[in-house]
C-alpha cells in the first residue's frame, strides 16, 4: 500500500519529537539556570552542568515518550498522564540538587521544581492552543468540501 | 447521443457532456459521471438491499466481511474494501485506516489531536480515530475540496 510508514518512518518520527523537546526543554532549563548564575554575578557557565542538563533533558524525553503518553501534549488528563507531569518534574529537581546546579541550595531547588512545573503548564497550554487553531482551520475546510458538495447535489436537483 | 473520445497529450482526463435538453439519459450519464448514482448491494437482516453510496456513513472491514453503517442499519457487502476504497475514492470517501473508509460529506466536526492525529465525529455521534498517516492525506483531500 501506497500510504504505508515503515517501522524506521515510525522510529524517526519520534526520535526527531524527542530531540525537539529535548532542545526546548533545554533552552527553557538554562534560562533558569542563567538566572542563578547572574543573580550570584556568576558570569560563566559551567559546561559540564550544560552537559548534565541536556543528557537528562534527553532522557526525561524518552521517558515522557514511551512511558507517559507524551503528556505534554495530551489533550486528557488521566493517571498516566498525571504521573507522568509530577514525576518528570521531581526527576528534574532530585538530579538538580544531586548535580549541584544550583549550589546545593534548597531554595534554589524548590524554585527550580516551581519553574519546571510552570515549564510544563505552558507547554501544554502551547500545545493545546495549537491544536484548538488546528481544530478551527480542519472544520473550516470540512464545511467548505461540504459547501462544495451541497452545490454538486443543488446543480442535480435543478 | 454522440460520443466522441479523444486522446491528447499532456491534458488532464476532461469530460464535457453538452446537452440542449436535461433528459433522463443525459441524467444518468452525469450521474454516473459524479458517482452519486452509485448504489451498493449487500444484505441486512437477510434481506437483499440496495443503498446509495452517498447513504454510509462509513464502511468497514471486519474478519474479512465487509460492512457498511448507514444512520439506521449495517448493511453486509460483498464487496472487498480494496476494491470499494477505488471505486469510491472517486467521490467523497477517503480511506481512514487499514480496514475503514469513511464518507467525508457525513462528518460533522473534526477534532485535532497530539502527534497529528484526527478525531472524526461523525452524524451519528459516533467517533473514529484517523492515525497520522490517513490524517494527512485526509487534510490533503479537504484543502483539494472539490476536485
Amino acid at each position: 500500500m501506497k500510504n504505508k510508514v515503515s517501522l524506521w518512518e515510525k522510529y524517526l518520527t519520534k526520535e526527531i519529537g524527542i530531540e525537539f523537546k529535548s532542545c526546548l526543554y533545554f533552552f527553557a532549563i538554562l534560562f533558569f539556570y542563567c538566572v542563578y548564575k547572574l543573580v550570584n554575578h556568576t558570569y560563566t557557565a559551567d559546561i559540564l552542568h550544560m552537559t548534565e542538563i541536556i543528557l537528562l533533558c534527553y532522557a526525561i524525553g524518552y521517558i515522557q515518550v514511551y512511558v507517559f503518553n507524551n503528556f505534554d501534549e495530551a489533550w486528557r488528563f488521566r493517571a498516566r498522564e498525571i504521573a507522568g507531569f509530577v514525576l518528570c518534574s521531581l526527576v528534574y529537581t532530585a538530579l538538580s540538587y544531586i548535580f549541584g546546579w544550583f549550589g546545593k541550595s534548597i531554595g534554589w531547588t524548590f524554585g527550580f521544581l516551581a519553574y519546571v512545573m510552570l515549564m510544563y503548564v505552558c507547554v501544554i497550554l502551547i500545545y493545546s492552543t495549537k491544536r484548538r487553531i488546528d481544530d478551527k482551520e480542519l472544520n473550516r475546510e470540512l464545511e467548505m468540501f461540504k459547501a462544495g458538495s451541497a452545490e454538486e447535489a443543488d446543480e442535480e436537483d435543478q | 447521443m454522440k460520443l466522441t473520445i479523444r486522446q491528447c497529450e499532456n491534458v488532464e482526463p476532461e469530460v464535457t457532456v453538452v446537452y440542449d435538453e436535461l433528459t433522463p439519459e443525459v441524467e444518468k450519464v452525469i450521474d454516473l459521471l459524479k458517482g452519486h448514482a452509485l448504489t451498493l448491494t449487500g444484505k441486512a437482516d437477510d434481506e437483499l438491499v440496495r443503498i446509495k453510496a452517498s447513504h454510509i456513513l462509513y464502511i468497514e472491514s471486519v474478519d474479512d466481511k465487509t460492512f457498511a453503517y448507514t444512520k439506521e442499519k449495517v448493511i453486509r457487502l460483498n464487496q472487498s474494501l480494496a476494491s470499494l476504497s477505488e471505486t469510491l475514492d472517486n467521490i467523497k470517501f477517503f480511506r481512514c485506516s487499514k480496514s475503514m473508509i469513511l464518507n467525508i460529506d457525513k462528518i460533522e466536526k473534526l477534532k485535532s489531536l497530539p502527534s497529528n492525529r484526527i478525531d472524526a465525529t461523525m452524524v451519528g455521534g459516533e467517533h473514529i480515530l484517523i492515525s497520522r498517516t490517513y490524517a494527512a492525506d485526509l487534510r490533503k483531500r479537504l484543502k483539494r475540496g472539490r476536485s
